[in-house]
């Protein structure tokens, strides 16, 4: 079998025991859950328009066109119903159809029915509808025209800066979700590497294949998991946020959000990398800990300053961080949401990424190939490297 | 032939092997025995490219072990190595894909080896929820799962039953008439005279005795006739000349004989003691062979 036969083998045990995973799973449909919960809730904050139904009697059009107008000078829109007479209006008042009745609105003495006078709202945008007709009217007995105010034109100076700052927040969402899909994965992959280490099941699997095969097909299997709930949450977050309105501008969310799946990628090979090998020195899970506590902070740290950048993304913390390796993937598509990275800047990031994937992969090799078979508590770094299948 | 040739493996200043060599034919059961830390579990961890040997190889059909021929082995590592959480019939067909086995294949193995092993019932269950002695089982399959041509096993029989070493016993001669070469480390030397063609003990090292069973008892120098003799005084053996008494006790002798010295000048001497129940050399058992082979080794050392 050649020698990708034994990754593909590796990555599909790895794929098919995670999926059956009851904490996946439920950590899966909690993450949607959460997604969904969180565009609901955009969507209901969001939308700040009230509305109200208001009744009128003997009114008309005149005076269901002022209290429509005087609802929207208070941001609340207006239903009106037309109501028989006097009675009728106690009904629909009663019955909670109607929020406020006013009677006789154009006349000489309008009269305003509600419940309570609790129902401030509603009565008093009929008090102001009453004050904008007897002006009207007066105006018009007094034969002054009523010439509508002209349009106004506007003159937009930086037109995407919307979409920058739509981006930009997408950006920080896909960042945290980056940040805690990072931990969960690279969590996964240190925690199978400690299991097949502990229960001795690593000396039958080298016996058949080479430690980096083992090492690549467990990062390539949780990897593809990991991007699969990456993507559907991104799937998800962008075709639910455009169809419910929370967001109005497709071309400020579609390029970011697949910015932060290209960089889960590099960022998730690089922990993914720096897990396993960190976890091989270690031969129960109860150690784990300790060994990947400076590999977490640098998660931390990265996803803390991509938060300052999401507030200040031209800052210079901002700037040099989006080139490190490890903190790039999180810093780095909220520079690019906010219009602040270059094409060459991010081309710069990425290639810087892929070295230090390049070196994390050849050195945690052979650090992993000389600490996986060592076992009985901590394996040194030192160690692990002179070890190397000794 | 499965050859270990002139293995060397030092960790720092502590040689562990010291040049182990012997040859295991097809269809031949090896018992490997020795001391704790004598060097057992790396020579065989050498085999299995789980470490690397200073010196020597191991050859199988005169080519030298790699990664497609470890494939072709069936390995059983000391301290087994099972997933704790993936169900039994999983795992086996993931170890025979690893070993090289189709999907179908594989999955036409795993039933066929836990049905063979009592397993059938067990199928999905977790491995974790297993008892030792199926657990034991598993591990069995797994090395057997992927019809290996070689079969290596680190005590195989520790912590089993006995009806579960009549079970591995059954199993693993089955193997060998298959025409696999099958080698296993055990300190039940009574198991291993038993099962094994052949033995090799390691001690410090080396491998201080190896061959047939037969072939070490005739190599022990000096050797020993029990004769007894109903309601013979002491001392009726004394006389015969070349004739050293190593043990008596109410008729029962145990007498060493010189060389060149006539046995039956030895039974004409007894059955003039009295009536002669009982006149055989006495054969040493594997563990006086073991104790011998290891103690001179250590005086040597």
């Amino acid at each position: 079998m050649s020698a990708f036969g034994q990754v593909r083998l590796v990555a599909g045990r790895e794929m098919s025991t995670r999926v059956k995973d009851k904490g996946f799973i439920v950590s899966s449909v909690v993450i949607v859950l959460l997604v969904l919960g969180l565009m609901v809730f955009q969507l209901v904050s969001g939308s700040s328009t009230q509305t109200t139904t208001v009744g009128t009697v003997a009114g008309g059009a005149q005076v269901e066109q002022a209290l429509v107008r005087s609802g929207e000078q208070v941001g609340t829109e207006v239903t009106v119903v037309e109501l028989a007479d006097e009675d009728a209006a106690r009904q629909a008042v009663e019955d909670g159809d109607v929020e406020a009745v006013l009677v006789d609105g154009a006349g000489d003495a309008p009269r305003v029915v509600v419940e309570s006078s609790a129902d401030e709202a509603a009565a008093a945008i009929a008090e102001t509808a009453v004050g904008a007709l007897s002006v009207a009217r007066q105006l018009g007995e007094q034969g002054v025209d009523l010439v509508a105010a002209p349009a106004i034109s506007y003159s937009v100076l930086d037109p995407d800066d919307d979409g920058d700052t739509t981006a930009v927040l997408v950006a920080l969402l896909g960042v945290v979700v980056l940040y805690g899909l990072l931990i969960l994965f690279g969590q996964f992959v240190a925690q199978g590497v400690v299991e097949e280490k502990s229960s001795r099941v690593v000396e039958i699997l080298l016996s058949t294949m080479k430690p980096w095969q083992l090492l690549t097909g467990k990062i390539i299997g949780l990897g593809l998991l990991g991007l699969a709930q990456l993507v559907t949450i991104a799937v998800i977050g962008v075709v639910g946020s455009l169809a419910l309105d929370v967001v109005s501008v497709p071309s400020a969310v579609v390029p970011t959000v697949v910015s932060v799946v290209a960089w889960f990628v590099l960022g998730y090979t690089f922990y993914a990398a720096v897990f396993a090998v960190a976890a091989s020195l270690v031969s129960r899970q109860e150690d784990l800990g300790s060994v990947l506590t400076p590999t977490t902070l640098l998660l931390v740290v990265g996803f803390i300053v991509s938060l300052q950048a999401a507030q200040d993304p031209g800052s210079t913390l901002a700037t040099v961080t989006s080139f490190v390796p490890g903190l790039s993937p999180l810093v780095m598509p909220v520079r690019m949401a906010a219009g602040e990275a270059a094409v060459w800047e991010v081309a710069v990031a990425v290639l810087l990424m892929l070295v230090a994937i390049a070196v994390v992969v050849r050195i945690g090799g052979r650090v992993y190939s000389g600490a996986l078979l060592r076992t009985g508590g901590k394996t040194k770094l030192r160690e692990a490297l002179a070890a190397d299948r000794g | 032939m499965l050859e270990f040739d002139g293995l060397v493996k030092a960790y720092g200043e502590n040689r562990v092997l010291d040049g182990v060599g012997f040859t295991v034919a097809p269809g031949q059961m090896f018992g490997f025995c020795g001391s704790n830390g004598a060097g057992k579990t790396t020579t065989m961890r050498i085999a299995m490219g789980l470490a690397r040997a200073d010196a020597g190889q191991v050859r199988w059909q005169g080519t030298p072990l790699d990664e497609a021929a470890r494939r072709r082995i069936g390995y059983m590592p000391e301290e087994r190595g099972l997933y704790p959480k993936m169900k039994v019939v999983e795992q086996l067909v993931y170890f025979a894909r690893l070993h090289g086995l189709t999907a179908g294949d594989a999955a036409a193995a795993a039933q066929h080896w836990t049905e063979r092993l009592g397993l059938a019932d067990k199928r999905d269950q977790r491995v974790e929820k297993l008892s030792l002695g199926n657990q034991q089982r598993v591990q069995l399959a797994a090395a057997l799962v992927s019809r290996p041509e070689v079969l290596i096993l680190d005590e195989p029989f520790s912590g089993l039953d006995p009806v579960g070493v009549d079970s591995l016993a059954d199993a693993l001669l089955e193997q060998c008439r298959r025409g696999v070469p099958v080698v296993f480390s055990s300190h039940q030397l009574d198991l291993v005279e038993r099962l094994c063609d052949a033995v090799g003990i390691l001690a410090r090292g080396r491998i201080v005795a190896s061959g047939t069973v037969d072939e070490l008892r005739a190599a022990e120098a000096g050797r020993q006739l029990r004769v007894v003799v109903h309601d013979a005084p002491n001392g009726w053996a004394g006389a015969v000349p070349g004739v050293r008494v190593v043990s008596e006790s109410r008729g029962d002798t145990v007498l060493e004989l010189a060389p060149g010295t006539d046995d039956q000048a030895v039974l004409a001497a007894a059955l003039r003691a009295g009536p002669v129940r009982h006149f055989a050399w006495r054969e040493p058992t594997l563990v006086e062979l073991f104790r011998e082979a290891v103690s001179t080794q250590e005086v040597a050392a």
